[in-house]
């Protein structure tokens, strides 16, 4: 049975990746800051934060006599802060880095190592189209998604030796948490500048991810795929 | 806890191993002043990176300590505690103790 490490599975995203690979078979270990959402067999959880160093090095070693090996990872954790740069406090600034650039780094480290016996390791990181874009109101969201994408293609190149491959999906607005708050001017705006104009849904972000696994894409990495047409 | 000599032992072993996966003839027969990486050291950046892993393992199924070897120095040719098999069980066993 393979089996999948997905972040930030108590909700959106990934309690979706989480039960669509769940229901594919695959044997999944998921992860929040708090209780599981997700009741099944094939599903472990793990209540912690994703840049927290030591909880993230105590999972890893519990998969590794769990599961005794990872086959992939989808670096899915992620929080936004929606604001202007001169009224953002540096104490968000250092909440968002903390978790979508340390906590990505930290899964990608432990975990590549539990991949070192599959000779197909699968990473796939989470951007955003914010970055390409360079919203307004999204600085220290885009810099920190932007410092994913450096992350990805740099590891893609130290773990190819290892036979693990590092790409990264980055999403349209989906109608998630993430995005709730954010005014519906501001969202007419963005999609404006999608080459096809409509909100991504779950199922563009699943479909996207399932090509970066396949076996036949161990030829693929280094690479980030914006959803609708953003480049 | 684990003594040093416990912590020696466990690398020397994952030292021998990972030569011979990789035929690395030089650390065949590993003792404590073995050189591992840079200056003299026999292994290249992939093959540390799989020792490290491997002492990570080792270190977890043998004395149930979760520990990370990651290290700020480890490129530093002086201060590296990758250098030698000494300095490795000395930064294994701190981490232990931490």
């Amino acid at each position: 049975m393979k089996s999948i490490v997905i972040t930030g599975t108590r909700k959106g995203i990934g309690k979706a990746l989480a039960e669509h690979y769940l229901n594919a078979g695959w044997q999944v270990a998921g992860c929040s800051r708090g209780d599981s959402s997700i009741d099944h067999q094939a599903y472990t959880h793990f209540s912690l934060d994703v840049s927290d160093e030591e909880a993230v090095i105590k999972m890893a070693r519990t998969l590794k006599k769990q599961f005794g090996k990872v086959d992939a990872l989808l670096n899915n954790a992620g929080i936004a802060s929606m604001n202007h740069a001169l009224l953002t406090p540096a104490s968000t600034v250092n909440r968002i880095l903390q978790t979508n650039v340390v906590g990505t780094f930290l899964f990608c480290r432990e975990m590549a190592k539990l991949m070192r016996g599959t000779q197909a390791g699968r990473i796939v990181n989470f951007t955003t189209v914010a970055h390409p874009l360079n919203l307004e109101g999204e600085a220290i969201y885009a810099a920190s998604k932007a410092a994913v994408e450096s992350l990805t293609r740099i590891l893609a190149c130290e773990l190819a030796e290892l036979t693990i491959t590092v790409n990264a999906v980055g999403p349209t607005p989906i109608e998630t948490d993430l995005i709730r708050g954010v005014p519906s001017d501001k969202m007419d705006a963005l999609l404006a500048r999608q080459a096809i104009q409509r909100m991504g849904d779950v199922n563009d972000v699943i479909n996207a991810v399932d090509f970066f696994l396949r076996d036949e894409s161990d030829f693929i990495t280094g690479q980030v795929l914006y959803l609708g047409g953003v480049c | 806890m684990p003594n040093r000599s416990d912590i020696e032992a466990l690398i020397l072993e994952s030292v021998r191993t990972l030569a011979e996966d990789f035929e690395i003839e030089a650390l065949l027969k590993p003792t404590a002043e073995s050189a591992l990486y840079g200056n003299d050291g026999a292994l290249d950046s992939m093959a540390l990176v799989n020792l490290i892993a491997d002492i990570e393992d080792a270190v977890s199924e043998h004395f149930d300590a979760s520990i990370a070897l990651a290290d700020e120095k480890a490129m530093s040719a002086k201060n590296s505690p990758y250098r030698n098999v000494r300095s490795l069980t000395d930064a294994t066993l701190e981490r232990i103790e931490a």
